[in-house]
């Protein structure tokens, strides 16, 4: 039964989606169905951590021919790279479902299909499939915002509409001539990412395709620059729809780099990682500082989130094990934290009718659990040692500093800056004065505590046993490194890229 | 017997068109009836079409009226695509016309010799026979352009045509002669093998190509040719304007690809030449359409652009083994698309057509959600988006693109297209984000709605099992 376990996390969502967009329900149904679903998918997703096995190979392969004429066929598979992404996709939705109850079923639909889309897109291990889920993932993103978001949901929802699309059609010109140069070379057509990477691209064309997949998935990320559609997207969009972006979507372009840009272009990675890097640090620094200065709760989340997604690529540019692994842990580890930090701030905006920060205060003494809970996943976001963003930022940067010292310092001490903002803010809401509003704040209800406790303890569970999730992701990271390296150091003598012996001792 | 089977199809729809000739005699009939027995002819051919076309070899019958015409796998699929358009088109006139009360019955018989003309092109391997063929298409289309002679944009538009047509048919004539004063035949066969026994530049053949070229720039609208477009789409009936803009363009597609495929010689010389017309064609539709307030300009200049991604197609055709694979799925998928639109917007447009702008489509989704959803599948089938069709066409464009190794055409398409989504998604944002200002009451028969529902059907079944001929 297990076999099609993946073709079931992908369609069930979209139909119970689709149905409930289409067929006339009352949002209460749509609500019960969308919880039941999502319930579904998590034991599904747990059931397929556990008997995951990370010997670093596909599991769970599922492949039949769709357009043969091209190569092209319907294959899913999850390997390590995949697994704990996938988890996020999985793990988090009933969260959704469970806390905020007062939308129509329009959204409770478009809410499944983004995360139908989002799962396919993780597990498609073919080109055109990604691309078509890809794709698909965005429209649900559209309306929810357009339909449901704030007062200037109109210029957010085109920003980010075209922002994405630019990208991915970029893409797929992209991802068309990867297929071409392969047919030209081994006379077949495929688009299989597996088949792909023995491909030996070379020349101007290839270094014009690796930049235009490099832009699509920069934009999906963000990544410095392309990050201006993301402070405007998540603080227009409702609730649910930031945490769908920040807590899962964000990670599919960082997992899209390592699952098909590095195996196709592995010169040009090499060539441009330094840079990039560079990139994903400045973007750190900048949205951090950003951070500090906003007033609005929800936006200040925004830049913190963009700039956790800083570290989290860079960590993929140093080519090394470890930050690959701890960008891979650290993809979990922050869908955890800062998709509940979202949620918080969607409860607390639905409490107080505001999330200006100068609004409220005090809050702590009304509410002792809820600050509790906030705190916690606030610490794990900005890394404290016990909860799994340590884990994950202590990766990162220590594969930093085996790739350049100088990178790894500015990313060690941004991280300050995470911090800085991250406890001001946690000072001036939850503490100092209250005032006639906050002192009428209600705690979380029984419900509300016993749908997050479980997220909590896994930020938790995680920051203090990595093990059991790093060892099923650790085999596929080491795999794919050392055929990055295989690759770029052949062809490209003269680029400083640390030796791979270094892989075998780990932490 | 050949000659016969190949043209049973063509003999079908021109029978039903002079049946109808003679039930306009007959004042009780009405005119609903028109649209239905046409659609039984329409319906016909197209299955007679898909017996004799179905097989699996390439070319079908390739010397038919001693040489003068010729079925390939490709003729015949440009073929469905044109009687497809024929029976979807006559299902929204059906509609159309019971709220706009100026319809006779010879409407549609019009519509089944153009269509006559339309199959014809598609099978003409002859300059004389192609002209022809040309001629009656043509004369169909503009009296159908014009058949409201009360509306003053209608007269617009059909003297506008009409003229530019002219010129355009004089051109094609013009072209003609001059190649066969070069070459001494008209077939595209012969003309061929004198380029390929003088590959030296002939400047008879040259200029004669080049006015035959204008003449069929024209007729899809390409750059620079393709400004009268958008007027004569805003003046004709919504139904015709989809049948002009998609049956039409494919029948001249599949001229223009014969003719460019079977004369190897002249599409190594031309295309340079079409890569420029396809990268302004493209560009020009796009700073047009991004202006228009109206949703019927709005598609004809998205249907520029959309000759623009067909140019691309035609840039990177491989003339020794020419299928015409990607041109004919990307008609299709065009096709389905532009006709779902039209088909929206005729049973929406209200009496007079009322509902034209984006403005007046606010709000569609609070009150009629499925249409809405329909107009939006339509759109972005149209922008590309997958898993519908115009996604599958656009893959199989950029794909055809880079094999021939036209890497910067790809990429400007794919920069194209990036424009388009604003006008695209502008019409999708007035539907969705806005709230309604009426209450978007129709009347008439039902039968344009059943054809948006098919479409939308179409749209999903050709994007996601897309069969290459």
């Amino acid at each position: 039964m297990f076999e099609y376990a993946l073709s079931v996390m992908i369609f069930l969502p979209i139909l119970a989606g689709l149905a409930l967009v289409l067929f006339p329900l009352r949002g209460q149904v749509a609500r019960t169905v969308g919880l039941i679903v999502s319930i579904v998918i998590l034991f599904m997703g747990i059931e397929m951590f556990i008997g995951f096995t990370g010997t670093s190979g596909m599991e769970y392969v599922q492949n039949t021919p769709w357009i043969e004429s091209l190569g092209i066929n319907y294959a899913l598979g999850v390997d390590g790279i995949s697994l704990l992404v996938l988890m996020a996709a999985a793990i988090l939705y009933p969260l959704v479902f469970f806390v905020f109850d007062t939308r129509t079923k329009g959204f409770y639909g478009n809410l499944l299909i983004a995360q139908g889309a989002m799962i396919g897109a993780i597990c498609a291990t073919d080109m055109v499939l990604f691309y078509v889920f890809w794709e698909i993932m965005l429209l649900p993103i559209f309306f929810m915002i357009g339909l449901y978001g704030g007062a200037n949901r109109l210029a957010a929802t085109l920003k980010i509409t075209i922002y994405t699309i630019a990208g991915s059609l970029l893409m797929l010109a992209a991802l068309v001539y990867v297929g071409v140069s392969y047919h030209q070379q081994f006379g077949k057509w495929t688009f299989d990412i597996v088949q792909l990477s023995a491909l030996d691209l070379g020349g101007g064309y290839a270094v014009l395709a690796f930049i235009m997949f490099m832009i699509a998935f920069a934009i999906k990320t963000p990544l410095f620059p392309f990050h201006t559609w993301l402070p405007d997207a998540y603080t227009e969009a409702p609730t649910s729809a930031t945490f769908v972006l920040s807590a899962i979507m964000a990670k599919i372009g960082v997992y899209g780099i390592i699952r098909f840009v590095v195996p196709v272009f592995e010169i040009e990675f090499a060539r441009f990682a330094m840079l990039l890097s560079l990139a994903g640090v400045v973007g750190m620094i900048y949205c951090g500082i950003a951070a500090i200065s906003q007033k609005d709760m929800k936006r200040l989340m925004a830049f913190s989130s963009a700039s956790h997604m800083g570290i989290i690529a860079l960590g993929v540019f140093c080519m090394n094990v470890q930050a690959l692994t701890g960008t891979l842990f650290q993809i979990a580890a922050h869908a955890t934290s800062t998709g509940v930090l979202f949620l918080f701030v969607g409860l607390l905006e639905q409490r107080m009718k505001s999330r200006e920060i100068g609004d409220l205060g005090g809050i702590a003494y009304r509410a002792p659990i809820f600050a509790t809970f906030f705190a916690i996943a606030m610490l794990a976001s900005v890394g404290l040692p016990g909860t799994n963003g340590f884990i994950g930022e202590f990766l990162i940067i220590l594969g930093a500093l085996k790739f350049s010292p100088f990178i790894a310092v500015l990313a060690g001490t941004t991280l300050i800056i995470g911090v800085c903002y991250m406890l001001w803010m946690f000072q001036r809401v939850f503490f100092e004065k209250t005032n006639e509003k906050t002192a009428e704040f209600q705690d979380l209800t029984a419900k509300e505590m016993l749908s997050f406790l479980p997220v909590i303890l896994l930020i938790l569970a995680m920051g203090i046993f990595p093990q059991a999730f790093i060892k099923k992701i650790e085999p596929a990271a080491s795999q794919q490194v050392a055929k990055l390296f295989a690759m770029s150091q052949a062809q490209v003598a003269d680029t400083a890229v640390p030796v791979s012996d270094q892989n075998n001792h780990k932490n | 017997m050949q000659d016969f089977v190949s043209l049973l199809p063509l003999i079908v729809v021109g029978a039903g068109a002079i049946l109808l000739m003679l039930l306009a005699a007959f004042e009780k009939l009405e005119v609903e009836t028109g649209a239905l027995i046409s659609m039984v002819f329409y319906g016909a051919a197209f299955f007679i079409q898909l017996v004799v076309g179905g097989g699996p070899q390439d070319v079908i019958f390739d010397k038919i009226f001693n040489g003068m015409l010729a079925t390939s796998n490709f003729s015949m699929a440009a073929g469905l695509v044109i009687f497809g358009c024929g029976f979807f088109t006559s299902m929204s006139c059906h509609s159309y016309f019971g709220v706009n009360k100026f319809c006779t019955l010879d409407f549609y018989a019009i519509k089944m010799f153009s269509v006559c003309g339309m199959v014809l092109l598609t099978m003409a391997q002859e300059l004389v026979t192609a002209f022809i063929a040309l001629e009656i298409m043509s004369l169909g289309i503009y009296i159908l352009v014009g058949y409201d002679r009360t509306r003053l944009t209608a007269t617009e538009a059909i003297l506008k045509y009409l003229m530019l047509g002219a010129f355009a048919g004089a051109f094609f004539t013009m072209g003609a002669a001059l190649i066969y004063g070069g070459a001494g035949s008209t077939k595209f066969v012969a003309i061929s093998q004198f380029i390929a026994a003088n590959p030296a530049g002939q400047p008879l053949l040259i200029g004669g190509a080049f006015f035959i070229f204008i003449a069929i720039f024209f007729k899809i609208a390409a750059f620079p040719f393709h400004a009268w477009v958008v007027d004569v789409y805003d003046g004709a009936s919504a139904p015709v304007t989809g049948f002009m803009a998609t049956a039409l363009k494919a029948a001249v597609f599949a001229l223009f690809a014969n003719f460019i495929a079977l004369s190897s010689g002249f599409h190594g010389q031309w295309i340079d030449f079409l890569f420029w017309v396809a990268v302004l064609t493209m560009f020009g539709g796009n700073l047009v359409a991004i202006g228009q307030s109206n949703i019927k300009r709005m598609l004809a200049a998205s249907g520029i652009v959309h000759s623009g991604y067909l140019l691309i197609a035609l840039v990177a055709i491989n003339a020794e083994q020419f299928t015409g694979s990607v041109i004919g799925y990307y008609l299709a998928a065009y096709a389905v698309g532009t006709l779902g639109m039209f088909a929206a917007m005729s049973y929406l447009g209200g009496s007079g057509e009322k509902r034209v702008n984006f403005d007046d489509f606010k709000g569609l989704a609070k009150v009629r959600p499925y249409s809405a959803a329909a107009i939006t599948v339509f759109l972005l089938s149209m922008a590309g988006i997958p898993p519908t069709a115009g996604f599958m066409g656009k893959f199989y464009i950029i794909t055809s693109a880079i094999s021939a190794g036209q890497m910067a055409l790809a990429v400007l398409g794919v920069v194209s297209s990036i424009l388009s989504m604003w006008y695209y998604l502008r019409l999708v944002i007035s539907m969705y984000f806005h709230d309604a200002s009426e209450s978007f009451e129709t009347q008439g028969a039902p039968l344009a709605t059943i054809s948006t529902f098919v479409l939308v059907v179409f749209v999903f079944a050709i994007g996601l099992y897309p069969i290459v001929i």
